[in-house]
Order: structure tokens, then sequence, then C-alpha cells
């Protein structure tokens, strides 16, 4: 039941860094000189998303 | 024992195998007790933590005005990375006081990430006390230099936007204060999430290549050699995975470093 819980949960994660990448690469694309900041910022993005994707991921195995 | 065939046993065992995996991926002292000793995390702590100390030793040595070899010019181009990309990027004008801080933090937990990603070791950075400690260090780094440029008072007092009128004012002075309260934890539980979870989804295709071929290295035969093929998937699924946790060991540095510094520079800054 946790690890059905945890997929559903992770639908949102999975989106999110999705939508992020989507952001990142249409950044760029409109312009290419500010790929650097665009990057770093698309890492943060995903980084803070993923920590919630990974906190289910842990909770499933504890529970 | 017959167990020709048997693709529905190898699912059947997998759960126990699991548990059994996760249960070996918690703490556990190798010596001594829970209370004084060391745990494998601590152990292979130290050992990346030596490794460490001898690979900045020899560059220290080996460096020379012109840099050469593909040492000296990896771990210099490091350096450099956390330098621009981290210190003089994020943190701006102030980068120069802050650098060696960062520095250290990078190239600790790279290095742990690193070492836990050979077959057999763990990291460092996967129990919950090595990255409960740094995220507490940063968190008092950047607290001591916020106090130190407004003053402890002038800092509390900077949690809240300047340009906001009374009422409001002490909401989003509430909602600063919990999510400075939560930055410590956010950053302790990422990167032990990212170890943790990415050691164990590793262990667990390794399970299950090694439960779907077992009947064929017990009885050799046609149906068994049938029933083991979904193990060659496994398998290519773990060297992707493999490959991804380096990707990952490297992030996860960089993640944790542009943070801390980013929370060094909001506290720094003028006017928030």
């Amino acid at each position: 039941m946790g690890v059905i819980g945890y997929g559903l949960g992770v639908i949102g994660a999975g989106l999110a860094i999705g939508l992020a990448a989507f952001g990142a690469t249409s950044a760029m694309a409109r312009q290419p000189e500010i790929q650097g900041r665009a990057f770093t910022v698309f890492i943060l993005a995903s980084a803070f998303t993923e920590a919630l994707g990974l906190i289910g991921f842990v909770v499933t195995l504890i529970s | 024992m017959d167990r020709e065939g048997d693709i529905l046993g190898a699912f059947s065992e997998l759960p126990e195998a699991i548990n059994e995996l996760v249960s070996e991926f918690s703490s556990a002292p190798i010596f001594g007790n829970l209370e004084a000793g060391l745990t494998q995390y601590s152990f292979w702590l130290l050992i990346s933590t030596a490794v460490l100390a001898l690979i900045v030793l020899v560059f220290v040595k080996k460096q020379t005005l012109v840099p050469k070899g593909l040492f000296v010019n990896g771990v210099e181009y490091l350096v450099e990375y956390v330098q621009n990309d981290v210190a003089k990027g994020v943190v701006g004008s102030d980068w120069r006081k802050h650098f060696p801080f960062l520095a250290t933090i990078f190239f600790f937990i790279l290095i742990n990430n690193f070492i836990g990603l050979i077959p057999g070791m763990k990291p460092g950075t996967g129990a919950i006390g090595c990255t409960a400690a740094l995220a507490l260090v940063t968190f008092i780094y950047f607290l001591y230099f916020g106090c130190k440029k407004h003053g402890v008072v002038g800092y509390l007092k900077s949690l809240a936007p300047a340009g906001v009128s009374f009422p409001m004012n002490v909401f989003v002075w509430i909602i600063e204060v919990f999510s400075l309260l939560l930055r410590p934890i956010t950053l302790a539980i990422r990167l032990f999430a990212n170890m943790f979870a990415g050691h164990i989804v590793m262990g667990s295709f390794a399970i299950m290549a090694s439960l779907f071929a077992q009947p064929l290295l017990e009885h050799f035969s046609a149906m068994n050699a049938l029933g083991a093929l979904p193990s060659v998937a496994w398998l290519a699924i773990l060297l992707i995975i493999y490959v991804v946790e380096f990707i990952v060991a490297f992030v996860q540095a960089y993640v944790f470093t542009v943070l801390a510094a980013v929370y060094i520079q909001i506290a720094e800054a003028d006017g928030h």
C-alpha cells in the first residue's frame, strides 16, 4: 500500500522536475548567453523538488 | 530442490531480500556500540577524510606555477569551479571570506559520495547524523555572519522585508523565521535521502538480477536460461542507475554548496 502511495506522490515531483527542465531549456533557447546562470537555477529548483520525492521514498521505507 | 523456471518464486523472495537490504543500510556498530564506537558509515567517513587529506597534501606538494598533469589540473579545475561558479557567482563581492568554508564543504561531500559509489563501500554522507552535522555547521555559520553584519537585533529585524507595512510585517516575519529554521532540516534530509535512496535502488536491482539468475546457476537447463533472461535487463538498468548515481554524487555536493552560499548571501544582504 505504501509503495502505491509513493508512486502517486512521485507524480508531483516528476511533473515539477519536468516543468523546471522545460523552463530552463526554453530560457536557454531564447537567450543562450544566460546558459550558466539558468543551469544553476535549474539544478537548485530540481534539488528542491527532488527532496520532496526522496522524503516520500524514505517515509515509504520506514513505515 | 527443483526450481525449474521459477520466476514467480524469484518474485516471492523479493520483499524479504529487500527488507534485508534496507536493514543492512541502517547504521550498525562494527566496533564498540552505538553510543561510543564506529558504525560502518563513520568508518568509511574516516577513510574518505583520510583520502581527501592525502589528495590535498599531494596536490599542494605537486603544485607549480604552470599546472601540469591530469591530477593537478583536475583538482585545480574543481577548486576554480567552486571559486567561480559558487563563491563568485552566488555570494558576490564578499566571496573571498567565505570561499574556504564553501570549498571545504564541497570537497568533503564530494569525496564521501564518490567513496560510497565503489561497490562494498558506504558513503559517509549516507547516515543522517553526518548530514545533520554538516547542515548544523552551515546553519550556525550563516547565522553568525548575518549577526556579525547586522547585529543580532538587526539580523532578526532584517528577516522581514523592509517595504511592508505594519500588520503584514509580523506575518511575513513569522513565515521567514519558519523557513529559516527549516533550512538546516531540508539540507540534511536532501543529502541523506539522495545517498540512501540511490544506494537502496542500486541494491534492489542487484538483488533482482541475482534472484532471477539463481535457478540457472544452481541447475543448468533451457527453461532456467529463459527464466534468467530478465536479469540481463535488471543488470542493464543497474548499470544505467550506477552512471546516474555518479552524476547525483556530484550534483548533491554542488547543490549543498550552492544552497549554503545562497543562505550566506541572504544573511549578509542589505535591506532584505
